[in-house]
This record gives C-alpha cells, sequence and structure tokens, in this order.
C-alpha cells in the first residue's frame, strides 16, 4: 500500500467510442491509462494491491455519460494542470475530462453522498403524444410493482418512490437521420434516486414500465438491459420479446449528471 | 490515442491537390441499434488505444484486416497487431480491422440489411482497395466465407470486379491454401513486414485504388486481371487464378499449370530482414474488452531449430533468428509505455531456447519491478523451470505446462521431441518443489508410428509426475493432461503420414480413460473429428473450394467451436462433391507422388522432408541443428539467408545435472553469439552480404548503428500457438486452455 497524499474529483463524460465497455472493462482501462501518463495513483492494501480509484456509481455497458464522478487517490501531490495532462496523455477516445476538484483525503467515499442521477434517451416505436399520455399514468400511480432479477432470484419492488420525475422530451438528432426517417421517435427524460440507502432506479425499468403502459415490449439495449449490465447480456437475449406486441427500443441512453447530497434537496 | 496523418505529397500516386476516395461511413443510427442488440458489442464498436482513425480523403490506399475469427482471439494475434502499425505508419495507406461477427450480429445484420463494417471509421468492407485476411487455422475458412458474404463481396476471385477490393491472404495456413483457393485473389507466403508495404506501392503505382474520373464517377485505374498479374510479380506473392490444377483418373493430384507467363512455377515464402536489430508493432493495439491474451507482447525469437517433426512452424519461420538483448529491453520498455499493460509476453515458438532470455527477462524485471513478464514456453527442461520460478511471483503459482507430446521415450524419438522420462520426472519435481501444485501435460495421440504402449505410456507419465508431486504437495498434487489428435501438417517431415481413423482414436482415448482415473489425475481430450477436417483442408486440394462452399450454404461456420461443429454437415458437403475426408486425412501418401502444395514453399526443400521422415519411422531422432550437424534443410539456398550454428555446446548444459540448478548465462558468451544470422539476400539485393554496403554490421548487430525500436518497422498475422495446442481451441471453454498454453506457467 502506499500512502495517499491527495484525493482528486474526476469529473468525466463517456461518448460514443468508449460506450460499450462494462464497469470492469472500464476500471482497466482507467489503471492502464495511468500507467500511460505515469500519474503516480496510490494503491490499495492487501495481497495484490490495486490503484486507489473509487467511483460513484458503475456505468451501465452501452450508456453515454456527460458528468460522472470518479475519486483518485495520488502517492504524490500533483498541480491540477498537471494531473490534467497526465491524465488526457493517456486516456483513449471515448473519455473526456470534464473537471477536477482537490478534495479532502479524509472525505467520506463519493458514492455514500450521491442521492440522484439524471437520465435521457430516445425511445423508437412510439411518438411524443403517446409517451406524454403514459408518462402522466406513471406519474400518478401511487405504486409501480415491478421485478428484480439476480441470477434466479426474483424480488418484487416498488419502482415509483425511486422515479423523481419523468418528462418527454424531442428525440435526439440522430434518431431523425436519414436513414430511419419513417420511424416515430420521442425523447425521455427522467431523475431517478441513487442512494446507497434509500435505492437505485433503473432507467431501462422506467422504459419497461412506460412500454406496459403503452402495451408495448423492450429490446434490452446493452446498457440498460436485465442482464447486460454485467460483461455480456444473457446468451437467450430474445430479440422479438413477445411476438405480437409493438417493440419500444431505447436508443442514445445517456446518463446526464449524478447529484451529490448538497448539490440537489429532495 | 487517435493518430491522424497528414498526406505525403511526395509519395509516388498521391495526388495532394484532389481528394482521395472517402464513402460515406454506415448510418450511425443504424449501427447502434443493430449493437443493441447483440451480446458483447464492444467486440464492434472500435475506439481502442492505438488504433487509428485517419481521413479517408487524404489517404491513397486503403486496407482492412479482416480476421476470421472472433474479436477475442484475433485482437490477440500479434501479427495483426504488427502489420496494422506498419501499414498506419505510412501516411499514405490506411489500415482499418475487422472480425468475425459472433452468430447473433450476422444474424442482426442480415435482417438490418447492412454490411459488415470496419472498427475505425464504420465503413463497408466493399468500400476497401485491399482486405487482408489471416488465415493461421483451416477450420476457419467458413468463417472467411462468413465475412465476405456479409460484406457484399462474392465469394470467388472469378466473379469479383473492380467494384470489390483484393482479398490477400498471409498466415501460416497459406503453405496450402489450395482449399480455399478460389475464394483469394493471392496470398502472401512468409512474413509480412516488407511485404506488405511492397504490395501497398506495386497496387499503387499500378493505380489500383480508386480515382475520380471525369464524370464525377471513383474508378480504378487498373483492371483486376491487371491488378493480380502486377501482385505476382512481386517476391512470395502467389496468385491462385494463374494457375490450373490437373488430376489423375484415381483422384490424386498431377500437377499444377501456370496459366500465365508472370506465373513463377515455385513461390518461395518472405522472410523480413533485420529481425535481429529492428522491432514493429511498439504501438500495440489495447483492446477495450478483455481478449485472450491481454497483454503487451515481444516476439524476442523467430523460427525454432529443435526439429519436432509434426511442428509446422517450426519449419515455416526457419531461419533461427533472435533479437539482440538490448533491442528486446528497450522494445520491451516502450511497449509497456505505449500500451499501459503491465504485463508483457516474451513470445516465440520456444522462448526458452532463446540465448537471452535470461538476461532480457531480469533486465526487464530490474527496470520495471511492477511488471509481469510471461513465458510461453513448453520446453521440458530444469532451465525452463528455473527461469520462470524467477520471474513468477510465488503468489501466482497455479499450473505449470510441459509438453512431451508423447508417452514412450521411443515415440518421443520417432516425432524427435528429445526428452526423456527422467527429465521429464526431474523436471515435474523441480516445479513441485519451488511451488507449483498442478502440472499440465500435453500430449498427442495418433502419431506415426504409434502403438497401443505408446499410448499407455501417456498414463504412467502422468501418473509418475503425481508420485512426485504427491512428495511435495500431499493430496493437493494435480497432473492434468491434455490429449489432442494428431494432425499431419503440410511442410512437415509427417506430411506424408496418414491420420489414425476415428475409431483407432477412440479406442486409445477410451485406453487411457481406464488407465488414467483417479484422485489428482485429469485427462482432456478434443473432439477427434474436428481433427479430422483439419486435416483433409490442411492436405486437400482445389477440389475441397466447392465443398468448403458447400458446408458453409448448410451452416459451417466457427468449425473450431464445439458448440458450432458439426461432422455431418462436412461429411454431406465432401459427399456431395463425391470426396472422402477420410482420402484425404487418413491416407499415408506416398513418398514420390506430387502434391498440390508442392508449388508454394518456405525454402525447406521436399527431399530434406523425406530424408527426415525416413529417418523418423526407423526411430531415430535428429538433434537441434543449431548446435549439431547441418541437416541441408534448404533455407540457405532458396531464401539467401545464411545460418550459422553454435559452437558453444547445447543451451540445456546451462543446466548442471547433478543438482538441477541453473547458472545464468553469461555475458561474455551471450556478446559472443550475438547475430548468429546474417542477411546475405538474394541476388541483387544491396543488403546482400559481401556488397559494398551490405548487411555485415548486422552480424555483431548489438554494437552497431541502429535507429532503435522506434524506427522499427513488422510479421503477417501468424499464431503463436503450436498447431497442436490450436486445435485444442474447440468450444468457448477452450478459450481459458488457449490462455493457459500460452502462458500457463505465469498465469495458472
Amino acid at each position: 500500500m502506499s500512502e495517499s497524499k491527495q484525493r482528486w474529483r474526476i469529473v468525466f463524460a463517456r461518448d460514443d467510442d468508449a460506450r460499450f465497455l462494462s464497469h470492469l472493462d472500464a476500471i482497466h482501462l482507467w489503471e492502464r491509462a495511468f500507467r500511460r501518463g505515469e500519474v503516480p495513483v496510490a494503491t490499495s492494501e492487501g495481497f495484490s494491491p490495486r490503484p486507489r480509484l473509487v467511483f460513484a456509481a458503475p456505468l451501465p455497458l452501452g450508456m453515454l455519460a456527460e458528468h460522472e464522478l470518479a475519486d483518485l487517490f495520488l502517492s504524490e501531490r500533483l498541480t491540477r494542470p498537471d494531473l490534467s495532462d497526465r491524465l488526457s496523455d493517456g486516456m483513449p477516445r471515448g473519455y473526456r475530462l470534464i473537471d477536477l476538484h482537490d478534495e479532502w483525503v479524509g472525505g467520506p467515499a463519493v458514492a455514500t453522498r450521491l442521492v440522484a442521477a439524471d437520465y435521457r434517451m430516445t425511445l423508437i416505436g412510439v411518438a411524443a403524444d403517446r409517451l406524454d399520455g403514459a408518462v402522466r399514468a406513471l406519474l400518478a400511480a401511487p405504486a409501480l410493482r415491478r421485478e428484480k432479477r439476480r441470477e434466479k432470484k426474483v424480488t418484487a419492488y416498488d419502482l415509483r418512490p425511486l422515479l423523481l420525475d419523468l418528462r418527454v422530451r424531442p428525440p435526439d438528432a440522430t434518431a431523425g437521420a436519414p436513414d430511419t426517417p419513417y420511424l416515430a421517435a420521442a425523447g425521455l427524460w427522467m431523475r431517478l434516486r441513487n442512494s446507497q440507502d434509500s435505492g437505485s432506479g433503473r432507467a431501462d425499468e422506467v422504459v419497461a414500465a412506460v412500454a406496459d403502459e403503452l402495451g408495448m415490449a423492450t429490446v434490452a439495449p446493452p446498457g440498460s438491459g436485465e442482464a447486460a449490465t454485467e460483461e455480456e447480456a444473457a446468451p437467450g437475449l430474445s430479440i422479438e420479446p413477445s411476438p405480437g406486441r409493438p417493440v419500444l427500443e431505447i436508443v442514445r441512453p445517456v446518463r446526464e449528471r449524478l447529484w451529490l447530497a448538497d448539490e440537489l434537496a429532495l | 490515442m487517435t493518430t491522424t496523418l497528414p498526406p505525403d505529397p511526395n509519395r509516388p500516386g498521391c495526388d495532394p491537390s484532389g481528394p482521395q476516395h472517402a464513402p460515406p461511413p454506415l448510418p450511425p443510427l443504424a449501427v447502434e441499434r443493430v449493437l443493441g442488440r447483440i451480446r458483447k458489442p464492444g467486440r464492434y464498436a472500435g475506439g481502442e488505444w492505438n488504433s487509428v482513425q485517419k481521413d479517408w480523403a487524404t489517404v491513397v490506399l486503403k486496407w482492412c484486416f479482416a480476421y476470421p475469427d472472433l474479436y477475442e482471439i484475433g485482437m490477440s494475434n500479434l501479427g495483426l497487431r504488427i502489420l496494422y502499425e506498419v501499414l498506419n505508419d505510412r501516411p499514405d495507406r490506411l489500415a482499418e480491422r475487422c472480425f468475425s461477427p459472433d452468430v447473433d450480429l450476422q444474424t442482426q445484420l442480415r435482417s438490418a440489411r447492412l454490411p459488415l463494417w470496419s472498427l475505425e471509421t464504420r465503413r463497408a468492407l466493399r468500400d476497401f482497395d485491399v482486405l487482408g485476411v489471416s488465415l493461421g487455422y483451416e477450420l476457419t475458412y467458413t468463417n472467411l466465407l462468413d465475412m465476405l458474404d456479409l460484406s457484399g463481396v462474392p465469394l470467388t476471385t472469378e466473379e469479383r470486379t473492380e467494384a470489390d477490393p483484393l482479398v490477400i491472404a498471409g498466415g501460416s495456413s497459406v503453405l496450402n491454401p489450395e482449399p480455399i483457393a478460389d475464394s483469394l485473389d493471392a496470398v502472401l507466403l512468409g512474413e509480412g513486414e516488407e511485404a506488405v508495404l511492397e504490395i501497398s506501392d506495386a497496387l499503387e503505382r499500378m493505380g489500383w485504388h480508386r480515382r475520380l474520373g471525369p464524370a464525377g464517377e471513383w474508378r480504378r485505374g487498373l483492371t483486376r486481371a491487371d491488378a493480380l498479374k502486377a501482385l505476382a510479380r512481386i517476391p512470395g506473392v502467389y496468385v491462385p487464378s494463374l494457375y490450373r490444377p490437373h488430376y489423375n483418373s484415381d483422384g490424386t493430384f498431377a500437377r499444377l499449370e501456370p496459366l500465365d507467363a508472370e506465373a513463377p512455377p515455385q513461390i518461395t515464402g518472405r522472410i523480413a530482414a533485420d529481425f535481429e536489430t529492428e522491432v514493429h508493432g511498439i504501438r500495440q493495439l489495447v483492446p477495450n474488452i478483455a481478449i485472450v491474451f491481454d497483454r503487451a507482447q515481444l516476439e524476442v525469437m523467430r523460427g525454432c531449430t529443435r526439429g519436432c517433426r509434426f511442428c509446422q512452424a517450426g519449419i515455416n519461420y526457419r531461419p533461427l533468428r533472435e533479437r539482440a538483448p538490448d533491442v528486446a529491453v528497450a522494445a520491451a520498455q516502450s511497449i509497456l509505455k505505449s500500451t499501459g499493460y503491465e504485463e508483457i509476453g516474451l513470445t516465440s515458438l520456444s522462448t526458452a531456447d532463446y540465448t537471452y532470455v535470461n538476461e532480457v527477462a531480469t533486465t526487464l524485471h530490474r527496470l520495471r519491478p511492477q511488471a509481469t513478464v510471461s513465458l510461453p514456453s513448453t520446453r521440458v527442461d530444469a532451465f525452463t523451470v528455473e527461469l520462470v520460478d524467477a520471474i513468477v511471483p510465488n503468489g501466482r503459482r497455479g499450473g505449470f505446462t510441459f509438453a512431451p507430446e508423447a508417452g514412450s521415450q521411443r515415440l518421443r524419438d520417432i516425432i524427435n521431441k528429445g526428452v526423456s522420462d527422467e527429465e521429464i520426472a526431474r523436471c515435474a519435481e523441480l516445479a513441485f518443489r519451488r511451488g507449483w501444485s498442478a502440472l499440465k501435460l500435453y500430449f498427442m495421440i495418433g502419431l506415426p508410428g504409434e502403438t497401443m504402449d505408446d499410448v499407455l505410456a501417456i498414463a504412467d507419465i502422468c501418473l509418475r509426475v503425481l508420485q512426485v508431486g504427491r512428495r511435495y504437495h500431499g493430496g493437493k498434487a494435480q497432473v492434468k493432461a491434455n490429449v489432442s489428435t494428431f494432425v499431419p501438417k503440410v511442410a512437415t517431415p509427417f506430411m506424408w503420414s496418414g491420420q489414425d481413423t476415428t475409431a483407432e482414436i477412440e479406442a486409445k482415448v477410451a485406453a487411457l480413460r481406464k488407465a488414467m482415473h483417479g484422485r489428482g489425475l485429469d485427462l482432456h481430450w478434443s473432439e477427434p473429428r474436428s481433427s479430422i477436417l483439419e486435416a483433409a483442408l490442411g492436405r486437400g486440394d482445389r477440389r475441397l473450394n466447392a465443398v468448403v462452399r458447400r458446408a458453409w450454404r448448410k451452416g459451417a461456420h466457427f468449425d473450431a467451436w464445439d458448440e458450432h461443429f458439426s461432422y455431418e454437415r462436412w461429411q454431406a458437403a465432401f459427399e456431395e462433391e463425391g470426396l472422402d475426408p477420410a482420402w484425404y486425412a487418413q491416407r499415408d501418401i506416398p513418398l514420390d507422388e506430387p502434391l498440390p502444395w508442392d508449388h508454394l514453399g518456405c525454402g525447406v526443400t521436399r527431399q530434406f522432408l523425406a530424408r527426415d521422415y525416413r529417418r523418423a519411422l526407423l526411430g531415430k531422432s535428429a538433434a537441434d541443428c543449431h548446435w549439431g550437424p547441418c541437416y541441408n534443410c534448404g533455407v540457405p539456398a532458396a531464401t539467401g539467408f545464411e545460418c550459422q550454428t553454435g559452437e558453444q555446446g547445447p543451451r540445456a548444459l546451462l543446466v548442471r545435472p547433478e543438482t538441477g540448478e541453473t547458472e545464468p548465462g553469461d555475458g561474455v558468451a551471450a556478446e559472443t553469439k550475438l547475430g548468429r544470422w546474417r542477411y546475405v539476400g538474394p541476388p541483387g539485393d544491396p543488403r546482400r552480404q559481401g556488397s559494398t554496403d551490405g548487411a555485415a554490421g548486422r552480424s555483431n548487430g548489438a554494437a552497431d548503428d541502429r535507429a532503435g525500436p522506434e524506427a522499427a518497422p513488422t510479421s503477417w498475422p501468424y499464431n503463436l500457438m503450436r498447431t497442436n495446442v490450436q486445435s485444442k481451441s474447440a468450444g468457448l471453454s477452450g478459450l481459458a486452455s488457449l490462455v493457459e498454453a500460452a502462458g500457463g506457467e505465469s498465469t495458472g
């Protein structure tokens, strides 16, 4: 273990070139980037020491991001421009450094201070007015019963308290691209609770609830699908989930921002 | 990191004033929707560190490397990493990549009517000028057809037009590409570092790239027929369509008739000069997702002189060349720095034989103590154990791998794997004593001259090793035997030898299973019927082109993977063409029969192979020709490379046999052994030995002017794995065994 002399909060974005990484892949990618940029990362204790890099929340495979947070502990102090240069030397396409904050080394873990996350995405297969009706219905519902699957265990939970806000927005510009002019598309924005104490909502679960409301089925995209948050989606990932039901498809899911306790009052 | 390089206006044929052909990439949303419906989309997304995105409008000639296997396999290939850098280092060239799409993506592409795309700029493969195809393994031929079909490129050279790219193959299977030759416009034999640039330059000079016509249309300045003739003039390049095969009435091959004056009767593989002092593939591609060999790689030695008679690579990559130690250390450091990897494999066909392995590994360890050095070596001797012991940290000792290949001393003499039972036991003891509790032993069954006693000897040696292990680790000791079926490979002394029948193999496996059971013993064997196919395609002729296409139309692909392989499908395809896989795989071919691959070679003569085969059948082993006598294999005469044998006795003498302890190779001896290969070059080559500006200095390369690894250029994708290990790749679970095979000692 090496002593941590400095803690930097990294604010970063993830673009198309890196969106299909699992959380584990991303950790390895950052570690290699630190070695390439010769960033003096402090290491953890234990038999095989790991670089001390702590993410606020894992970013699902396939998800783009605009304001992610991670805490990086250094074994020697660097100035902001120096660290910024070293990080840019080593980071591959697809990751963008947005900001760096010098934090107190002894402060609480960033994940414990997380309260909410904002998402937006484009839904293909539905027009804005129909989507609007479904959104109103969901917000008016006293409870949204959903099922959580972990391996073979299925647990029921209520999605409604995790859904802080839900709105219809214009779709992503690329959804109107010339190759798909015939497709109805609408944008969806949501704010979900994301907290270690009171639970975290999943964007794909909200879309699944919207689809239910519309009598549609979802295609699990790799970023927000049931099994797809891990390295790969389930082998039995069904492409046409229930024949006969029209498909509601998520494209360009983006996590717009993660909110910390002192930034957002709930 | 994206490197965008400006065009060089001084390059011939590059018109800096006019834009180059730059068709649009595939529609992003269409690609995204497809990626959203498949497993592991990271395989097809690109964006890797050290991948290169160039502006198509400024680059003249565009290559795409199409690797006919999954991303995880193809990205592990060092040859691909090397050639990618060689081409992209040139401002007026561009190389992108594409790997076999898995079945789920194939379904999606077909239903979305999208073509296969390149990872870098997501353009259709048809938009490129050249598709560079790596043929490392016979069981990937159907994957190549998948890729061509999904790209809209006609499957055969006959059907292609100027709208299609040239399909040029390289790799270790090209010593006999005949069974897939209809699909290949050209084949590059041997090493690609230099040839790939020569091919590019020739194609550009002749005008194969697309140029803007008067009516605003893009068209090539060269017909396909002329392009093929131009390629045929390049040394080492074989253009199959310029030849026609003839067969005898009994079905045997008669002769190959050249159809054009440009078609040379005999083609010899290329050998890259300056291997000792120049390193290509420094800025190696670093995947975003986990792959099979997820580490940096430095090839420290090319070729092998041990002379194992089943081994194709040992013949194909002659002469043996070693990297100067300071070159290797500097290159390893640059590679680690440029990739960010913390593990580097010192690769070769037998890394323990690399003269400077000890000093390179220990110097690296001293310079970068946090980095791990791995040695994919399977030599059975104490030196190997000591070496790995010095390199691998104590906590990471999973399994240690040896490859005795055969169970009995008699059979090991036949295959020329010069190791005795005592040596195996001594090595095992040393490994167990140094902390390894599990040993993995590789064997083949079905070898020429094999009897049931030889097969059962596998069980004997495994039991003996296990007993040794029990003394150190008690019940924890483990011996895993990996048994594969012998496949006769062309260009080896065993190419004439027929394979056992399936019934014989099954009887041998059954006997072995009966003899090998109990605590601590573990036996794995591979599907024998995929070995039949491997042998049939390996020794096949052009009539098999129709069989391969037929099998592919019946749904054959990913034949190396158990869950996709169907022998019945292949059997039916052979039958419908009136052919029999057993005739190709199991027949003992008379030594005087003409062979469909006689016109292709790597410099080793058929006479030498036949002599060695006769020696094998007499049970006579042959010493490593580096230290022993020269067997006159023919490489110097055919290639212009001259070899010099070692004077100081076999390297194995570095181990004091009485104690089993090693003596580190001393630096003085190392100095004098530098540069055992001297490039003399074919007549007319300015580097030819003796010419005024010749490469005399290269023979003691460590000392003199060297541009250093950064200036260095590269090899055609070839497989680091021994061919018999490759045949074990069947099944997804095979990934794990591949990893162990290549780095088992250190990765455990």
